[in-house]
């Protein structure tokens, strides 16, 4: 496989968005669980192009259905999933109808890894469509590090003056106030339990 | 008109807000982070200022519960994790949602608004609490701190991103219209 790019499905998102909210790009999944990523995958495209995205599966969808399921609507965002992987024939009989696939709205493929040899082998028009826009679905941003929440508890005993095992001991016995830091604080030491 | 009748009146505000909590309907935690992260990313192409929201938002999973969170926990002056408006005011914020079937509900949240230097009022802090106090009138579950954190006055906007169009359409726009 290529050396594609690793992004997160958000700058992803953001790149179609960039462009206009249109074009076609592939998304590969390196691993993984294929339809939760595909959800995340869809929550983030609709997050940040502010447009309904659906998902057409393309293993069992005939050419009308294909043709159909892009054109009504021709303005939303699709993501076309070609779930475990193509075979060659699928691919073949995809690139024929590359000019009932164009739509003003934008696509993204998500496809296996395994997939790409096969689509620039056996559908080189669509292959023209994406051009060099293929990437492989990263980490997403945001998950809070080890370092960035013990630097968060450390501002919170600081500030109140006693320690984590005070706070859970506090909440334990009923006597930590409600308010949202002592939430906060709590679920950062996992005991959501207590709250 | 006595004030256990405004005791009354504050018991049956917390008991309102108990059922907005439990009838409003949001997705589930991870697609509220990513909703917040392209919320702020479109007001934040509004402003000049560099907030790289990639980095300064953040997620936090247990078992039970989740964690988002901007900025500092306390706010205690400006930080490179604060949300920089032009104004010269600034943000953070932290929300607890709770997995529940198919979506999340709110169990509780701090937006820390600071206005920019030499504004009359220091800041405005939305707070949700996890719980009922005791005392609802002085304290009610869900408050507004008007620039001081011993005063708690009741409001009743609940919804995460409804919070954020006050702070960006109504505190922003303020400030701006005021020169």
């Amino acid at each position: 496989m290529p050396d594609f790019e690793s992004q997160p499905f958000f700058q992803i998102a953001r790149r179609l968005e960039i462009r206009g909210g249109t074009g076609w790009l592939v998304v590969l999944n390196p691993a993984g669980d294929f339809t939760t990523d595909l959800n995340e995958l869809q929550t983030e495209l609709q997050s940040v192009l502010q447009k309904p995205v659906r998902v057409v599966e393309l293993e069992p969808s005939t050419f009308e259905q294909l043709r159909e399921a892009l054109h009504d609507p021709d303005d939303d965002a699709v993501v076309l999933s070609g779930g475990p992987g193509l075979a060659p024939e699928k691919w073949r009989s995809l690139d024929i109808m590359r000019s009932a696939m164009e739509r003003s709205g934008p696509v993204v493929l998500w496809l296996a890894p395994t997939d790409v040899a096969n689509l620039a082998n056996f559908a080189p028009n669509i292959r023209s469509l994406i051009g060099s826009e293929y990437f492989i679905a990263g980490p997403d941003g945001g998950i809070m590090t080890e370092a960035e929440r013990q630097e968060r508890l450390k501002e919170l005993s600081e500030h109140f003056g006693f320690t984590d095992e005070v706070a859970v001991r506090k909440a334990e016995a009923g006597e930590l106030p409600h308010d949202p830091e002592f939430v906060e604080w709590l679920v950062l030491l996992n005991r959501g339990d207590l709250v | 008109m006595t004030l256990e009748s405004a005791r009354q009146r504050a018991i049956a505000l917390d008991s309102k807000t108990e059922r907005q909590l439990a009838d409003q309907p949001l997705g589930p935690p991870k697609e509220v982070f990513r909703v917040i992260r392209a919320y702020l990313l479109r007001r934040s192409e509004e402003t000049d200022q560099r907030n790289n929201l990639y980095a300064l938002l953040k997620i936090y999973t247990t078992n039970d519960l989740v964690q988002i969170d901007l900025g500092p926990p306390i706010d205690k002056g400006p930080t490179d994790s604060h949300f920089r408006f032009d104004s010269g005011a600034r943000l953070c914020f932290g929300l607890t949602l709770c997995g529940v079937e198919d979506g999340s509900r709110l169990v509780a949240f701090r937006y820390h608004y600071t206005f920019p230097d030499g504004h009359s009022v220091k800041f405005l802090r939305f707070d949700l609490n996890d719980e009922v106090h005791p005392d609802p009138l002085a304290e009610p579950r869900c408050h507004l701190h008007p620039g001081t954190k011993d005063l708690r006055l009741p409001f009743s906007v609940l919804h995460p991103i409804e919070i954020l169009d006050r702070i960006f359409f109504v505190l922003e726009k303020a400030i701006a219209e005021k020169g």
